[in-house]
């Protein structure tokens, strides 16, 4: 009997929270979700790019579009720019170590 | 150990900012001494031609073009009424046009900063009329064409002096040497060791002259532009994100860029195509 009461109680515990939190609550929040992870890498990447005047051209437009394809539910899609993003993000980086010292090879 | 460290690193940091501060002169030489080095045939004076001091065929077209009546020529006349009518004779700057086109760039030591001539029209037509001017085409085109036409034939001699002017020239000639954007591509692989050669149908201009014929007519953009307009042009060509056009980085590198170009005549044949 003790057990049995343990295990509804739990049970609904469970279910209250569940219900509290709404259908629209986002389980995967935080560092486990690919997209968020991949986003912020890209945005925070592409924020050091512009400080630096070594941005890429789309850049900026592949994060955009990004957004896009997770807010449509194509979220592989959305991980997969962003990830893109964040690439052409590193690669700038690399670019600036020796931008302002650059000169001719004559 | 640790301090051992520390002074080599500074010392080689400090090494770097002073071979930075690069001597402008000497720089002029070799740049011009590798356009002659990759088209012997050409007269320095002719690089005021750009483009077409190296194409025969393309120098045809153009000379026909300034036969008849340049497509610019109107863009030209509307600038100097635009400069008359807004008052910028006013302006002690612009007081003498000739003299206001020789004079840029400049580096002003109070200000702390690269000048451009279209940098003083814009503040000269927000002093006279309290409004702003956009920086890369319009009015601040036709006017900056119409104040260059009153120098042409007069040389360009850019003076790099101070020790904020040579730092701003040191930077200048960075960006215009760094490689940028996703084709990991800089302003000089073009424009200074392609120069002549062919991308896709068009020859590759020569960086040395690019600022003789500024602001130019181009058929693609069918309207005079600033060369900040064409640095834009050029930075998404390569596919990096273009600066504003007047910004420091870019006013920098026109500095370093026409400084290249001293000795060459300014020319009021500004097409291009």
């Amino acid at each position: 009997m003790k057990k049995l009461i343990l295990t509804t109680l739990t049970v609904f515990a469970f279910s209250a929270q569940a219900d509290f939190l709404g259908s629209s609550h986002d389980w995967n929040n935080g560092s486990s979700d690919p997209f968020k992870a991949a986003l912020a890498a890209a945005e925070s990447g592409y924020a050091a790019n512009l400080k630096a005047h070594m941005a890429w051209r789309d850049t900026g437009k592949m994060i955009k579009e990004a957004k896009k394809l997770q807010a449509s539910g194509n979220a592989a899609g959305a991980v997969a720019l962003a990830n893109k993003a964040h690439t052409q993000t590193v690669n700038a980086a690399a670019q600036t170590v020796g931008a302002g010292s650059a000169g001719p090879s004559f | 150990m640790k301090k051992l460290i520390t002074a080599v690193v500074s010392l080689g940091l400090m090494a770097g900012a002073t071979s930075a501060i690069a001597d402008m002169e000497a720089d002029r030489k070799a740049f011009v001494g590798h356009f002659k080095s990759i088209q012997p045939g050409v007269e320095f004076a002719d690089y005021t031609n750009g483009v077409y001091a190296y194409d025969a065929g393309s120098r045809d077209q153009f000379e026909e073009i300034l036969d008849g009546i340049p497509p610019y020529e109107e863009a030209v006349e509307k600038g100097a009424a635009e400069f008359e009518k807004f008052g910028l004779a006013k302006c002690a700057a612009l007081a003498d046009p000739a003299a206001a086109r020789l004079a840029h760039p400049y580096y002003d030591d109070a200000a702390g900063t690269v000048v451009t001539l279209e940098g003083t029209i814009r503040k000269c037509y927000n002093e006279q009329t309290g409004k702003k001017m956009g920086p890369m085409k319009g009015k601040v085109a036709r006017i900056s064409a119409w104040i260059s036409d009153q120098a042409a034939g007069e040389k360009i001699n850019v003076k790099v002096e101070s020790d904020g002017a040579k730092a701003a020239y040191a930077r200048g000639k960075a960006t215009f040497y760094a490689k940028r954007g996703q084709f990991n591509m800089s302003c000089a692989d073009c424009h200074v060791y392609n120069a002549g050669k062919k991308a896709r149908a068009d020859i590759l201009s020569p960086a040395l002259g690019h600022t003789t014929h500024v602001p130019m007519y181009r058929a693609k953009w069918g309207s005079l532009g600033t060369l900040h307009r064409r640095y834009g042009g050029c930075y998404k060509n390569m596919r990096a994100k273009p600066l504003m056009a007047q910004s420091p980085e870019y006013r920098d590198m026109e500095f370093f860029h026409q400084a290249m170009s001293n000795g060459l005549e300014i020319t009021d044949a500004r097409y291009r195509k």
